[in-house]
C-alpha cells in the first residue's frame, strides 16, 4: 500500500473508534513514560535523603508502600489525563483520545471512574480488554462502565497536507512519509 | 422634336417637387405618424436573422473601444463591498482542490519548509502505520465474527459532525 494511500485513509478515520494496536501502543507509551517518571522520582528521593541523612536509602520491589505510591501515581497519572483532556501523553502520541459514548468531550468524572474501573479489564487475564477486539463500538469493559469510547482525534489532514509538500518538495523527504 | 419637350417637362417636373417639398412641413408630417405601430409592424426578429453578428464584430476594434473605456471611473462606480458581500466564501474555498495547490505550488515547499521536522515526519508516520495496522485486525475479527451488519464507524456526534462538513 502506497504511502499516500495510508495518508488517505488516515484522513477518513478520524473521529472514528480507535483500534487496538493504536490503544495498545498508547498504553505500552504510558505505562513506560510514567514508570520512568515514578522511577526518577524515587531515585531522586533517594539522593536527598542520602544528602540530608548520610544513610543510603534503597527501594524494593516488594515494598507495599513502594507499590501502594505506584498504584496511586499510576491513578493520578491516568486519571487526571482523562479527566482533564480526554488523553493521555502516550493517547496524545497515537493521536487518540477518550470521549463519551455518544462522542461528546468526556467528563472529569467519567474520566476518574474510567481510572478507576481500568484494572477490571485486567482480571481474568485480560478478558475486559477483548471488547476492543469483539465489541461493535470497540469498547473495552472500562469503557462500558464508564460510558467512554475511545476515537482517533489527530488532525490527519495537516499531517496529509504534509506528506504532499514533502512529496512535492525535493529533498525535504520525498516518500519516507506516511 | 422630343428632346427640347422631354427637357421642358424635366425642368417643369423639378420645379413642382421643389414647390411641394418646400411647402411640405416634415415635422407636422411626422407628428402625425404613429411611430409605434409603425415599429409594431417591424418583424426584428426576422431583421436580426438576416444580419451577420461575427462579420459586424470582426469590424468592431475592441483594443481601441476598451482603449475609450475610463476603467479606473468604472471600478469607482462598483460597490466592491456589496459584491464580495454576495460571494459565498466558504463555498468558494471548499471547491478549492487543495491537495493540487499544494502540490503544484510553492505553498508546497512553504508547508514542507514550515513543519516538515523529523519528529513530526515520524509521528505522521507512526499514525499512520497503527491505524492501517488497527483496520487490518478489525477486518480479520469482523471475518472471524461474521459479522453481516457492519459496526458504526465511530459515536454518532462525530459521524453526524463528518456528515455535515
Amino acid at each position: 500500500m502506497s504511502a499516500g494511500t495510508h495518508a488517505d485513509r488516515s484522513v477518513t478515520a478520524q473521529g472514528h473508534y480507535a483500534g487496538s494496536v493504536s490503544r495498545f501502543l498508547a498504553y505500552a507509551i504510558d505505562i513506560t513514560s510514567s514508570s520512568a517518571v515514578f522511577g526518577l522520582a524515587l531515585a531522586a528521593i533517594s539522593y536527598v535523603a542520602k544528602v540530608v541523612t548520610g544513610h543510603e536509602v534503597s527501594w524494593n520491589r516488594g515494598n507495599v508502600v513502594v507499590a501502594a505510591v505506584f498504584v496511586a501515581w499510576e491513578f493520578l497519572y491516568f486519571g487526571y489525563s482523562w479527566a482533564a483532556s480526554g488523553k493521555t501523553f502516550g493517547m496524545a502520541v497515537l493521536g487518540i483520545r477518550v470521549v463519551m459514548a455518544d462522542g461528546s468531550p468526556v467528563e472529569p468524572r467519567r474520566g476518574v471512574l474510567r481510572a478507576l474501573v481500568f484494572p477490571l479489564s485486567f482480571l481474568l487475564f485480560g478478558l475486559g480488554f477483548l471488547g476492543i477486539l469483539v465489541q461493535r463500538e470497540r469498547r473495552a469493559l472500562h469503557d462500558l462502565i464508564a460510558c467512554t469510547a475511545v476515537i482517533y482525534a489527530w488532525d490527519a489532514r495537516a499531517a496529509r497536507l504534509r506528506f504532499l509538500a514533502r512529496a512535492a518538495s525535493p529533498g525535504t523527504g520525498g516518500d519516507r512519509a506516511p | 422634336m422630343t428632346d427640347p419637350l422631354e427637357t421642358l417637362a424635366q425642368h417643369v417636373a423639378e420645379r413642382v417637387l421643389d414647390l411641394i417639398v418646400n411647402a411640405l412641413d416634415v415635422n407636422a408630417l411626422v407628428r402625425h405618424l404613429d411611430v409605434n405601430a409603425l415599429v409594431g409592424r417591424v418583424d426584428v426578429n426576422a431583421l436580426m436573422r438576416q444580419v451577420d453578428v461575427n462579420a459586424l464584430l470582426d469590424r468592431v476594434d475592441v483594443p481601441a473601444l476598451l482603449g475609450r473605456a475610463d476603467v479606473n471611473a468604472l471600478l469607482d462606480r462598483v460597490d466592491v463591498g456589496a459584491l464580495l458581500s454576495r460571494v459565498d466564501v466558504n463555498d468558494l474555498v471548499s471547491r478549492v482542490d487543495m491537495d493540487t495547490l499544494v502540490e503544484q505550488t510553492d505553498l508546497g515547499a512553504v508547508i514542507a519548509k514550515s513543519s516538515g521536522g523529523a519528529a513530526t515526519e515520524a509521528l505522521d508516520a507512526a499514525r499512520s502505520q497503527a491505524v492501517g495496522l488497527d483496520q487490518f485486525i478489525d477486518r480479520w475479527a469482523q471475518r472471524a465474527l461474521r459479522r453481516r451488519h457492519q459496526a458504526p464507524a465511530g459515536p454518532p456526534a462525530l459521524l453526524n459532525g463528518q456528515a455535515e462538513s
